[in-house]
């Protein structure tokens, strides 16, 4: 499974998202159940599925999904078409 | 965080408390009203306005009432906490959980610390052997999923180790000692968080209560009942709980050990079909959210499966 895949089934379970939902560009405030517990979760998740260890300021600072991209690239994960 | 001060039964026995009102477990009511100089109220009856102390004696469900009464409805009042059982801590927590339709609502602050709490342990004496087990997988769970929670730092992690390790000496069984160390471990909870075993509990009491009245399900029941198979889960989906364990020193196998002596195959299959069909609000629990691996929704297959006692 590619990076991208793993990044949009991670989101989708975190978020309890349904497929149709997700996008790329998605943005914090366009997802419900993007709260504080929302950001706990999806640090877990990243630690899960992609062995990074997010700070709980970088983890509050995430913004949209981009920004988790970003924070991954930054970190050496590759995502060649997101 | 308060705490609040501790008792004994004669130290209670011995202060003037003015007026004073004892609201109590049925269980335990009669050997309360024999053995304290106040009056048992039922606590759904009005607290008479000169009323200065209350006095509540019982479980984590009666405590928590007790404290949501007095932070909410009478500030004035001093509280005195006696628990009948171990295993909720409800006696020393700033935590107050409340029943609301089907649902718990959590509340939180100091101003839910009783002001007293009491060492009474004969109060156990008349439990079922499996209320004991119960009991003790409460205190487990608070503890275990306290450890894994990502809201732990690493010096109170470490803390959380220390007091799993004074809880290995404990047998699943009665024991006075577990009254102090279930304080230790509602404590440690309130500092971090809990888990899934949790976002279960909460999910399922209120429907189980009402569903299957005849089993005795609460709080400590389906803490006990869903703790190992949720440490399995833990285990099956991240290898960083493992590691959390070795990195303390910590017996991994002796702690799953304990988690299986509490467990309870005949709730479980009793409680298995409710969580099925209540796991999508499980997942949204907010102390699902804070377990210590990400809960993804396929996890269900793991309990339907019971993919953990294979």
């Amino acid at each position: 499974m590619s990076n991208r895949e793993k990044l949009k089934n991670l989101v989708l379970d975190v978020f309890l998202l349904d497929e149709s939902e997700f996008r790329f560009d998605l943005l914090r405030e366009d997802i419900g159940t993007w709260d504080s517990l929302g950001t706990v979760s999806l640090a877990v998740g990243i630690q899960d599925v992609f062995g990074h260890h997010l700070s709980p300021a970088e983890a509050t600072s995430l913004a949209s999904v981009a920004d988790i991209v970003a924070i991954l690239r930054a970190r050496g994960v590759d995502f060649p078409d997101a | 965080m308060r705490e609040p001060e501790v008792w004994t039964l004669g130290r209670l026995l011995a202060e003037d408390l003015g007026p004073t009102v004892v609201w109590a477990t049925p269980s335990v009511a009669a050997r309360t009203g024999a053995s304290l100089p106040h009056s048992v109220l039922d606590p759904q009856a009005a607290l008479p306005d000169a009323t200065r102390t209350l006095i509540a004696v019982g479980g984590g469900t009666l405590m928590d009432a007790a404290k949501i009464f007095r932070a909410e409805s009478r500030p004035d009042l001093r509280l005195i906490a006696i628990p009948s059982v171990w295993g909720s801590g409800a006696e020393a927590s700033p935590v107050a959980v409340a029943q609301d339709g089907l649902r718990k609502r959590i509340r939180l602050g100091d101003q839910y610390v009783p002001d007293v709490r009491v060492r009474w342990p004969e109060l156990a004496d008349s439990l079922s052997d499996r209320g004991i087990r119960r009991a003790c997988g409460d205190a487990w769970s608070h503890a275990l999923e306290a450890f894994l929670s990502p809201l732990a730092d690493a010096p109170l992690r470490r803390a959380i180790a220390a007091l799993i390790g004074r809880m290995r000496e404990l047998p699943i069984g009665r024991d006075a000692r577990w009254f102090d160390v279930s304080v230790d471990a509602c404590r440690v909870q309130a500092a971090s968080s809990v888990g899934l075993t949790h976002g279960i509990a909460h999910t399922l009491e209120g429907p189980l209560r009402a569903e299957q009245a005849d089993f005795g399900w609460g709080h400590a029941a389906l803490c006990a009942t869903f703790l190992w198979p949720v440490m399995s889960l833990n285990l099956r989906l991240s290898e960083g709980t493992a590691r959390k364990f070795e990195e303390e020193g910590l017996d991994l196998s002796a702690v799953l050990a304990r988690t299986r002596l509490v467990f309870d195959e005949d709730g479980y299959d009793r409680a298995v079909g409710p969580l099925a069909t209540r796991w999508r609000e499980v997942l949204r629990d907010p102390c699902t959210r804070t377990n210590g691996v990400l809960v993804r929704p396929g996890a269900l297959e793991h309990f339907v499966g019971k993919a953990f006692a294979a």
